[in-house]
């Protein structure tokens, strides 16, 4: 549970205030996806914004996790489990 | 001779205690407690919740008095309205907690945590409803030790229902923020909600569910980067949470109005109370942790024994690392809230206060921004002028409504070929396309600088005097 936690709550954190300073700057309908202006209405584009930035802050702390794990969680026997 | 060689055996040892990542929690239940400190902390949920649930339904010239209007792009608070150019202001307002933060935590340590945090709010909340429905501590450790009944069933379903409702009103009024609320409650009654607006209802409900009903102090002791840096706010003279070792210790059961000097022992009797009321799970008597709230639950409860036994309070109160060591009374504790730390702290954060009300006080109401027209630079119309065009963005952060007359002057002989007027509704903007003629001899050849001046018609005061350039070939 806690390496849920570790995982997504620091990456919600920062995809929060990452989704505030993006979204003041730029309005979304100054936004081109795949060469078409944005559709979307603006909740939806802040929406998607929002969710987009925690999958990807969620794969940095993802990976800081996995790079943490000590020798001993890596030298264990082959196919063996726990 | 073979002999096998002999390998010494090597012990890993992990750099860090990878086992605390998998820590097993055990359920805590607080203990109910009374006294001067729950107090204060139900006056603060109160408060904070009559402003949380309430004030989105407040109107405010027609609207919705706090509003954070994403979809337009425009804050309401009240009287004022902030557009994104305004973002100055949040950022000064985020400097602003933060100073207040690191002032309050210098002074009485974690105030902010053991009454104002919503995660301690709602956590108190929670508790309540669950104790109403599953009873007092003892009988809540019995219930979750029962295997399943009908009884078990039902106060679970009562008690998880009550959570839900609570968790889906909040995330109603969450939204409710963001979206006008009057429009939110209608929708959802005739079930027109938008997709975003509802997933962010239940997203908000949940986290509420979940953090304030089950994972509680879990919350404070692994996700809050607050817990975990206050330590370095601390000082010798910051009020914490603590326990008088030298009065209380050695601690010991005893019959009630015994001498401790008597049995030798000291004035902690040893009861368990204090441990029982944290909602951390810790034991005070241990000194300061990082999982200490600073809730002050282990002072009203440790009162109340004291006051049975006869004894005077406070052996467990607010006081500090010196007050403790040198046995200062409150004269001296409060003698030494003035330090340079806290005096620091104080001036930057009145000064930052300031000039962030001077700020919003002198906030202009009428903004324009000229955007030169680049498709066509310059060019030469009837009578020999040259023209240049240009878009001029008005917007009007004002509560009314305004017509505004646009002049241009910096050359001889300038003038406008379009609209000198533009209405702009009250918190709008627009855009208007102005053609600029001048003479072709009153200005030298490049760039030359001229002047819009927007004015509103109603008041004079209300203008605002901006910089172009005008090209003559």
């Amino acid at each position: 549970m806690l390496k849920v936690l570790l995982v997504l709550w620091p990456s919600f954190v920062v995809a929060g205030i990452a989704e505030g300073v993006f979204f003041t700057v730029i309005d979304p309908r100054e936004l081109y996806l795949f060469g078409e202006p944005v559709h979307f209405s603006r909740l939806a584009t802040y929406s998607i914004g929002f969710l987009g930035f925690w999958i990807v802050c969620a794969a940095s702390s993802l990976m800081t996790w996995f790079l943490m794990l000590g020798p001993s969680d890596l030298n264990r026997p082959r196919g063996r489990q726990e | 001779m073979t002999s096998k060689p002999q390998v010494a055996p090597i012990e890993f040892k992990p750099k860090f205690d990878e086992e605390s990542l998998y820590e097993v929690h055990k359920k805590v239940h607080p203990r109910a407690v009374s006294g001067i400190f729950a107090t204060w902390r139900w006056a603060l949920v109160w408060i904070t919740q009559l402003i949380f649930y309430g004030v989105c339904w407040l109107p405010w010239n027609g609207r919705q008095a706090v509003l954070f209007d994403l979809v337009e792009r425009k804050f309401y608070i009240f009287g004022l309205v902030f557009w994104p150019q305004d973002v100055f202001f949040l950022a000064i307002l985020l400097i602003i907690s933060a100073y207040s933060l690191f002032l309050f935590t210098a002074v009485g340590g974690r105030l902010w945590c053991g009454y104002a945090c919503p995660q301690t709010v709602y956590t108190e909340i929670f508790t309540w409803i669950e104790q109403k429905i599953e009873g007092e501590r003892n009988a809540r450790i019995k219930l979750d030790a029962a295997p399943m009944s009908a009884r078990k069933f039902r106060l679970r379903a009562a008690k998880y229902g009550a959570w839900t409702v609570l968790s889906l009103w909040t995330g109603f009024t969450f939204v409710g923020y963001f979206t006008p609320i009057q429009t939110l409650w209608t929708s959802t009654w005739s079930f027109a909600l938008g997709p975003w607006e509802t997933f962010w209802m239940f997203f908000y409900g949940a986290f509420t569910y979940l953090f304030a009903g089950h994972m509680r102090e879990q919350v404070c002791k692994h996700m809050c980067p607050y817990a975990r840096f206050q330590g370095v706010m601390f000082d010798p003279d910051t009020l914490t949470i603590t326990y008088d070792t030298e009065r209380g210790e050695p601690r010991g059961a005893r019959k009630k109005g015994v001498d401790p000097k008597a049995i030798a022992k000291g004035e902690c009797v040893d009861c368990g109370i204090c441990v029982q009321v944290c909602p951390t799970g810790i034991d005070i008597r241990d000194g300061l942790q990082y999982e200490c709230i600073g809730c002050a639950a282990c002072i009203d409860a440790c009162d109340q024994v004291m006051d049975k036994m006869d004894y005077p309070k406070g052996l467990i109160r607010y006081s500090t690392e010196h007050a403790i060591e040198e046995h200062w009374g409150w004269r001296e504790i409060l003698g030494h809230i003035v330090r340079p730390r806290v005096v620091i702290y104080s001036v930057v954060l009145g000064a930052i206060c300031v000039a962030f009300v001077w700020g919003i006080a002198t906030k202009p109401v009428l903004r324009v921004d000229v955007i030169r027209d680049r498709a066509t630079l310059a060019r030469e119309v009837e009578g020999g002028l040259i023209e240049n065009v240009y878009r001029l963005h008005v917007i009007n952060v004002s509560e009314t409504g305004h017509r505004y007359s646009i002049g241009v002057s910096g050359l001889q002989g300038i003038d406008l070929a379009s609209e000198r007027t533009i209405e702009v509704p009250a918190a709008g903007a627009k855009s208007i396309s102005v053609q600029v003629r001048v003479p072709p001899e009153s200005g030298k050849k490049g760039s030359n600088q001229i002047y819009f001046d927007v004015k509103s018609l109603a008041d004079e005061k209300i203008s605002v005097h901006e910089k172009a350039s005008f090209l003559l070939p």
